[in-house]
């Protein structure tokens, strides 16, 4: 099954480099989330996998069946968290641009013509 | 200690002069300035018997003491005679330099006498240095004030630009070089300090780098005293203003590499190598620039070129074996420094009174500047070496010095013939004669009376020197020889040098009194340093256009580029990879994994319909379902806190992105989405064999990856078993992140507040041109109750999108959402322990609301109900309590973080603790975040600028 999922993040890897590719920057955007979602993807795949159980103790610090890995969780929340905050950042960002050039073509913001 | 104080006070009365010279009136500034140059010059002078035969460390501050680096000064006879000559000169060129700037603004001359002073500061320390590291960086300093004052006009005279990068570049690169010599010579001698290289015998002779320390050491001294062929660099620093180029580019800063020459002599000379270089270099500088001079229209540029023909003499002089030409190389600085810089500051005058400096259009002036005439007169006897002034016995020595070679002598002879042409044509056709120029003559512009002072100083100082030579000069001479050296002006009876000395007059005569035939002859240099260097900068300036010409600006290309170059690299290391891959298992057990791998499908392809909608909006929701269904595959996991996350994140990304369609014109993201659709075919294929291939590295990563997992986790199981002791919570994954790593956890709290200040402050209106000013506390003015509705092509098509805002219901809705929000909020704070949800959970639900006010009332209406809320401010807050929360377990003395249950209240099912406190903070962080975020985004005003 973690095969399954390895080959799964691949696909999204490649469906986000594809998007990030295009010149509409807020595709490009989507793509970002895309590559982000792909990520944690992977953390998980090669982390938390094969648990059965959430990882919580019962009173008696007893757990029933195999919990899942929480040091990964506690990664992949992280994770989230900063992969959220950075594409607030982003999409700031796209806003500015694409109100002081007038438009949300990346080809058409050339200020860094040589 | 004088000597520090010495170079201190340079730099503090620079310092003081710039920020209260403006005030001042220019001479006034001059005369101050003067007035400190002669104390230093008497603090030196004071320090004379002192000096003895031996150098000697006399200042030492530890700078970087694990580096062994050192603030050092160290004194010798060189050194004192190189202080007595700057701060003497300095005298001269201050006091002249208020005159000079008499008429000009005063503020552009502090502006200058702080940088010259600057310059004599630094000049002082490069020649005081006690170690290789403070002479290197005094060099470098006296380099960038060298540029700052050719520059000086730099605003409205090219050419001074010019000049300055020129110089800049010829001098800093020749700093380069000396940086690794001196370098090489404190690891080939085991020490930076002067006290020891100094005294290191023939440690360095003998040193296999020997070879490579001298001649970077000679690149660096001949860069900076404009030695063939790199003395280019020397005429084009004649853009300074006079004063600037008489103390610099003639008495003081020119000779640097001269000094540094004579610094390092006793431990690098009398070698074939330095011999050779430094006699051959030095001479042909000596003749090139006698020459040159001559066929110079421009009165500076005559000056630089015959500065540059005296420096020559003196490299050859320091190069000499056995230390034969020391004595007059310490002459020959002092006299020319004298008669050099005196002209200088005279062909400033006549700059000043005429406005031209083309000997040509000059002539007959000493009916006007009587005063300069004289001083003219005498500083050139002393250039032409005619007794009893100083550049006799200079000239004297320096014939004296060369005898026993037929060929050097020769070649000195023929200079000294042409510097006294020189010295006839700098006073002979700019002051004899009559004044043949009427617009001159007409436009004559009088110099304020005293600025012809400073030359005066100057010229009775070469005429006193060379009368009094014995007694004034023998002490500090000898000093700086390291023996005893007698000097006298005229020789005890006639010798060969003297014949020589006065055939050299004669032949000057000659020379000058043919003048009218050559002086139109052109010279043109057979080989010109200029021309290489401009060759170079072409060269530099090409490579730059080939640069530029793969700059199409296009971000998406330098991202192509990338993500290419990253793709090959992954080519390169996946067939390696594959091999490993034998471990790979397809399991698929029990209905759960069933699930998963149709939520997986499911994931993929909401992502793959994201990139092939053609409508934004439906792109954005498929996007939105994509994550959702990750969310689920995390709860299957399970791994329902990440869950919970994951959707509430999610809600919120989709949130922001609509609000960005929002904001940006339909049209424009219709043409670029339509663009998207005509990508040429070529350029598709090149973008999905990118994908692919990234995609191909990174599954056989991931597979690689998954098929070397350690299992089982020993530290999962370590949190798994002490979760419950040590924090009191029931969620394992909430421990971690409250409690074992918190630290991680502030960090990333302040990291999300951080993108959160950082979404405002791009979106933050602001005027062109006005000082960017984020207002934290952002409050709204109150707003009449309903504004009258703005019907702005914005307000039609943000009604497109949507338009809740007149609906009743929503509005209900959206005013009961956000108490109900919070209560859910705080309930997941306090049961977070033993539930799904935590601090994160609960600021993004809370922010969920607030941004749903924003949806349903916009921006204004938003501010005026939710008067209570001001966002940024929230983010410090729940910082400073998060942080507040973290130290106080350290006033107790436990340690930073530690858990304490000592609010140890419980009532229904809630447990006290700090980490309920550091909950509380991540809230109020990430509620303060969210809303930031919010906040910026639905702001409804023009963003302006960047």
């Amino acid at each position: 099954m973690n095969t399954l999922f390895a080959i799964a993040t691949g696909v999204m890897f490649a469906i986000g480099v594809f998007q990030v590719l295009r010149r509409d920057l807020i595709k490009a955007a989507m793509g970002f989330n895309i590559l982000f979602t792909a990520v944690n993807l992977l953390l998980l795949a090669v982390g938390a996998f094969n648990g059965t159980s959430a990882a919580y103790v019962d009173d008696a610090n007893q757990i029933a069946g195999q919990p899942s890995d929480p040091l990964v969780q506690a990664l992949l929340l992280t994770a989230v968290v900063i992969s959220f905050g950075s594409y607030a950042v982003l999409l700031g960002f796209l806003a500015v641009t694409s109100r002081r050039f007038q438009t949300v073509d990346g080809d058409e913001m050339r200020r860094l013509s040589g | 200690m004088t000597f520090a104080l010495i170079v201190t006070a340079s730099f503090i009365s620079a310092l003081v002069i710039s920020v209260f010279g403006a005030r001042l009136r220019a001479t006034l500034q001059g005369w101050l300035l003067a007035l400190v140059m002669v104390m230093l010059f008497a603090l030196a002078l004071g320090q004379l018997p002192a000096v003895g035969d031996q150098g000697m460390t006399v200042f030492s501050v530890a700078w970087v003491p694990s580096l062994g680096l050192n603030l050092t000064l160290y004194a010798d006879g060189l050194a004192l005679l190189f202080v007595l000559l700057v701060t003497g000169i300095g005298v001269a060129v201050m006091l002249y330099g208020g005159y000079y700037f008499a008429h000009e603004d005063k503020a552009e001359a502090a502006r200058f006498l702080a940088l010259m002073m600057a310059f004599s500061g630094s000049m002082l320390a490069l020649v005081l240095a006690g170690n290789v590291f403070t002479l290197f960086i005094a060099w470098e300093a006296t380099s960038i004030i060298s540029f700052l004052l050719i520059g000086f006009k730099g605003k409205k005279d090219e050419s001074a630009r010019a000049g300055a990068s020129q110089a800049l570049v010829i001098t800093a690169g020749g700093g380069l070089a000396l940086l690794v010599g001196l370098l090489l010579v404190s690891a080939a001698t085991g020490s930076s300090e002067f006290n020891q290289i100094l005294t290191s015998g023939d440690l360095l002779r003998e040193h296999p780098w020997y070879t490579g320390i001298a001649i970077l050491l000679m690149l660096g001294a001949f860069s900076k005293s404009a030695q063939f062929p790199l003395h280019f660099w020397l005429p084009g620093a004649m853009a300074a203003p006079t004063p600037a180029s008489s103390f610099l580019h003639s008495a003081t800063m020119v000779k640097a590499g001269i000094y540094l020459l004579a610094r390092f002599s006793p431990v690098l000379g009398d070698t074939s190598l330095w011999v050779t270089a430094l006699v051959g270099v030095g001479l042909t500088t000596l003749a090139i620039g006698a020459l040159f001079a001559l066929v110079q229209r421009d009165l500076k540029a005559a000056l630089a070129y015959s500065t540059i023909s005296q420096l020559g003499a003196l490299v050859a002089l320091i190069g000499l074996p056995e230390a034969h030409g020391i004595k007059a190389a310490m002459l020959g600085i002092i006299a020319h420094a004298l008669y050099k810089c005196a002209l200088f500051l005279v062909a400033g005058g006549v700059d000043h009174a005429t406005g031209t400096r083309l000997i040509e259009r000059l002539g007959g002036l000493w009916q006007r500047m009587g005063g300069f005439a004289a001083v003219s007169a005498l500083a050139c006897l002393s250039m032409a070496g005619v007794p009893p002034l100083l550049g006799f016995v200079a000239k004297e020595t320096l014939l004296e010095a060369m005898i026993e070679q037929p060929i050097l002598l020769a070649i000195t002879v023929i200079s000294a013939a042409l510097t006294v042409a020189m010295a006839l044509i700098l006073f002979w056709d700019v002051f004899m004669g009559t004044l043949r120029d009427a617009h001159i003559r007409e436009h004559f512009h009088a110099n304020p009376r005293l600025l012809v002072g400073g030359p005066g100083i100057l010229a009775a100082a070469s005429l006193i020197m060379g009368i009094g030579i014995e007694p004034l000069l023998s002490p500090p001479v000898s000093a700086a020889a390291g023996k005893p050296i007698s000097l006298y002006l005229l020789p005890a009876e006639v010798n060969l040098a003297l014949l020589l000395s006065i055939g050299a007059l004669a032949g000057g005569a000659v020379i000058f009194a043919t003048r009218q035939t050559w002086r139109s002859w052109t010279v043109t240099p057979f080989i010109s340093g200029e021309r290489v260097y401009r060759a170079l900068l072409g060269l530099v300036e090409k490579a730059g256009d080939m640069v530029l010409a793969t700059q199409n600006g296009k971000i998406r290309s330098y991202l192509r580029v990338i993500l290419a170059t990253v793709a090959v690299l992954l080519l390169l290391i996946i067939p390696g990879e594959i091999s490993s891959l034998n471990r790979l298992t397809f399991s698929v057990s029990g209905a759960s994994d069933v699930l998963k791998g149709l939520l997986l499908l499911m994931a993929l392809s909401a992502a793959l319909a994201s990139v092939l909608f053609r409508q934004h909006l439906l792109a954005v929701l498929a996007l939105g379902v994509s994550g959702y269904t990750i969310g689920g595959i995390y709860l299957l996991e399970p791994a329902p806190d990440v869950a919970l996350v994951q959707f509430l994140v999610e809600t919120l990304a989709t949130v922001l992105l609509i609000l960005v369609l929002v904001r940006t014109s339909e049209k424009e993201r219709k043409q670029a989405m339509e663009r998207i659709w005509h990508q040429s075919r070529p350029g598709l294929f090149r973008d999905i064999a990118i994908s692919v291939t990234i995609g191909l590295g990174v599954t056989v990563f991931a597979l690689a990856a998954v098929s070397h997992r350690p299992t089982p986790n020993p530290i999962s199981n370590w949190y798994l078993a002490n979760a419950l002791p040590e924090v009191g919570v029931n969620d394992v994954v909430g421990s971690i992140i409250t409690d074992f790593r918190g630290m991680d956890t502030i960090i990333e709290i302040a990291v999300f507040g951080m993108a959160a200040l950082g979404v405002l402050s791009v979106l933050t209106r602001q005027s062109p041109g006005r000082v960017v000013r984020v207002n934290l506390f952002r409050r709204m003015a109150p707003v009449e109750e309903v504004s009258a509705p703005v019907e702005t092509a914005k307000e039609v098509q943000r009604a497109n999108v949507l338009n809740p805002r007149d609906n009743p219901i929503m509005r209900t809705v959206a005013s009961l959402v956000p108490p109900f929000a919070i209560m859910l909020a705080l309930a997941q704070i306090f049961y977070g322990g033993s539930a799904p949800g935590d601090g994160f959970t609960a600021g993004v639900i809370s922010g969920l609301a607030i941004a749903l006010s924003y949806v349903v009332y916009g921006y204004e209406e938003t501010k005026r109900r939710l008067r209570w809320l001001h966002p940024a401010p929230l983010i410090g807050v729940g910082l400073t309590l998060a942080l507040a929360n973290a130290i106080f377990p350290l006033l107790l003395g436990e340690s930073f973080l530690a858990h304490l249950s000592v609010y140890g209240v419980s009532f229904a099912g809630i447990h006290l603790a700090s980490t309920t406190v550091f909950e509380i903070a991540i809230w109020l962080t990430v509620l303060g975040g969210v809303s930031t975020i919010m906040d910026s985004l639905s702001h409804p005003e023009e963003v302006e600028t960047l």
